[in-house]
């Protein structure tokens, strides 16, 4: 077992209420899982807890989160710098925002690399350029030379999965990562995420609302209401099988080629 | 379907921004559409392919640097003044972040009657029942009427967004990604409130979208814009199996459809698309076509007609247009 989230809570502030219920969640190397659900829904509180990222306050308050047979929530400070970026690793749906804006791909890229692994900077730099052109990009040379404003919304993210991957983690965390991009943009980062587990057996858990994404990238799906888990299973049983009225509904919202035309 | 009323035209419609170095950005190349009455025409393409500047011209919002805009029989392209402002109440546009739409500080009726009010087709006095009566039109209880936009969720917000639009009974409505900002289940409330509405009112629709699959739903034609130019213009049934240009194809390809088969891999076209400012001689297209002849890096191709309201900007079917004759 590579993840185990066992029924946790998170609540925010003093809001006595948790914004997030009893989820749980196991998933073992290699395995891809969606969580979907609207806006407000908590499937990035989810994921981010698993990262020990909550912003203003937020705390898992009742379960646990046991990564590779330890749990995370005793983590302190030193431990976590060791386990991010190396085990387990986070795309975030704008990877330009997590970027530096006034500094140059390179020196960001080759200091992240550093951090994490006793180099020279000769070596990060060649690590970063190999990394760069495994994702795809063209001429890596220049992508490291550049300002983050002088790449499109598709390089920029994959910029952030080349360094979000160059430790090869066990577990990637992806926040809405085509959520920004144009249909035939996403189609090429949601064909690269699904070669990386081909690729380097990394386990996934995909947190989209765009379901038709979900669908096709995830072994095992989660829709998730109001800070709940409504429903979990495989495609089939999600997209034809369900039983929730929410599900149900959510999945007529979506609109295909095939379906019923208003006019 | 019987005689169809023409609203709207845009003829040979171009629009360059100046750039630095002396060179020019540019937004749309050579437009032509047509608008009728009561039907909806969608606007397909990715960031940056020049539809919201489209958009905006027909809005008055900005003016072409060539080319006609012909509403209701008016050039519209270079109103000025009392004649624009008049112009205005013939089109009318719902936004695509409702958050954002309007001013904070305003109660919904408000916001609703500030139109009304200002083109003089009511009174102060009459501000609270036509405000319900508009909330009502777009199925929102007539107390939302008192409220501020952030006592409302987005979906309601949007709702009070076409009802704004349609206060002064405009020929044309314009909806710039009117629904990609809210969840599925909203859009799809949304998009059956505008259809509703539509045959209500009997108002033409010009509706801006980049997913394919909504498009094929809700319109009636459906352009294709890429880089600028429009590469093909098809009636929406077509869609999923008429489509001819490459690009539309590349677009189908890459939708993520539940009703797909998952063990296939997606198709998508690798590269980026070029930078608006030096657009390639020849057809934009021909970086990423893989079919791309001799021909293409040449000519830009014009928009031929395949059938009837199906016509395609694409040098693969003028060859074979040509040796049929």
């Amino acid at each position: 077992m590579l993840l185990d989230i066992k029924d946790i809570s998170i609540t925010y502030g003093k809001n006595p209420k948790p914004t997030v219920e009893h989820v749980s969640l196991s998933m073992n190397e290699g395995d891809i899982v969606s969580i979907v659900g609207e806006s407000g829904s908590g499937k990035t509180t989810v994921i981010r807890a698993v990262l020990g990222l909550l912003p203003g306050g937020g705390k898992v308050s009742e379960g646990d989160i046991v990564f590779n047979g330890t749990s995370l929530l005793s983590y302190d400070v030193k431990q976590w710098q060791s386990l991010r970026g190396s085990q387990i690793s986070m795309i975030f749906q704008d990877s330009g925002a997590m970027i530096n804006p006034i500094r140059k791909i390179g020196g960001q890229y080759v200091d992240y690399i550093r951090l994490h692994k006793e180099c020279t900077k000769q070596e990060a730099w060649d690590m970063a350029c190999d990394m760069l052109t495994r994702m795809r990009l063209p001429s890596a040379d220049n992508v490291m030379d550049s300002y983050p404003f002088q790449l499109s919304g598709g390089m920029r993210q994959r910029v952030g999965i080349a360094m979000a991957m160059t430790f090869n983690p066990k577990l990637l965390l992806a926040d809405e990562p085509t959520s920004a991009l144009d249909v035939t943009t996403q189609a090429q980062i949601v064909r690269q995420m699904m070669e990386l587990r081909d690729e380097f057996g990394t386990a996934i858990i995909i947190v989209t609302h765009n379901i038709g994404v979900a669908a096709y990238m995830g072994d095992k799906i989660i829709v998730m209401q109001h800070g709940k888990v409504v429903d979990s299973g495989d495609r089939d049983h999600i997209l034809h099988h369900s039983q929730d009225p929410y599900t149900r509904n959510l999945m007529n919202s979506v609109p295909t080629l095939e379906g019923l035309r208003y006019v | 379907m019987s005689e169809r009323e023409l609203v709207l035209s845009v003829k040979n419609v171009t629009r360059r921004f100046p750039a630095s170095g002396g060179r020019f950005l540019l937004a749309n190349n050579n437009i032509n559409l047509e608008l009728y009455r009561g039907e909806t025409l969608c606007i397909v393409g990715e960031s940056g392919c020049g539809k919201s500047t489209l958009m905006r011209m027909l809005l008055s919002l900005d003016t072409p640097s060539e080319g006609e805009i012909i509403c209701l029989g008016q050039n519209i392209a270079h109103l000025k003044g009392e004649a624009l402002r008049q112009h205005r109440r013939h089109i009318q546009m719902v936004f695509q972040d409702p958050a954002h739409a309007f001013n904070p500080k305003m109660k919904i009726k408000d916001i609703l009657c500030e139109p009304l009010l200002n083109f003089g087709m009511i009174k102060k006095s009459e501000v609270d029942t036509r405000a319900r009566q508009l909330l009502e039109m777009v199925e929102l209880p007539g107390d939302f009427a008192d409220r501020y936009p952030h006592n409302m969720s987005g979906g309601q917000r949007q709702r009070v967004g076409i009802a704004r639009a349609l206060a002064i009974e405009p020929d044309i409505v314009m909806c710039d990604e009117a629904t990609s900002a809210l969840d599925v289940s909203v859009q799809k409330t949304i998009i059956e409130l505008l259809v509703k509405l539509q045959k209500e009112h009997n108002i033409a629709i010009g509706f801006i979208c980049h997913d394919i699959a909504l498009v094929s739903q809700m319109s009636h034609r459906a352009a294709v814009m890429y880089l600028g130019n429009i590469v093909e213009i098809l009636p929406s049934d077509r869609i999923k199996d008429g489509a001819m240009h490459p690009y539309t194809k590349a677009l189908l390809g890459a939708i993520f459809d539940l009703n797909m088969d998952f063990s296939k891999k997606i198709d998508s076209i690798e590269s980026e698309i070029p930078s608006p400012l030096d657009v390639p001689v020849g057809c934009p297209f021909q970086d990423r076509c893989d079919q791309c002849m001799e021909i293409c890096k040449k000519e830009n191709p014009q928009l031929i007609k395949m059938a009837d309201g199906h016509e395609v900007a694409c040098h693969l079917y003028t060859q074979t247009r040509k040796e049929d004759k």
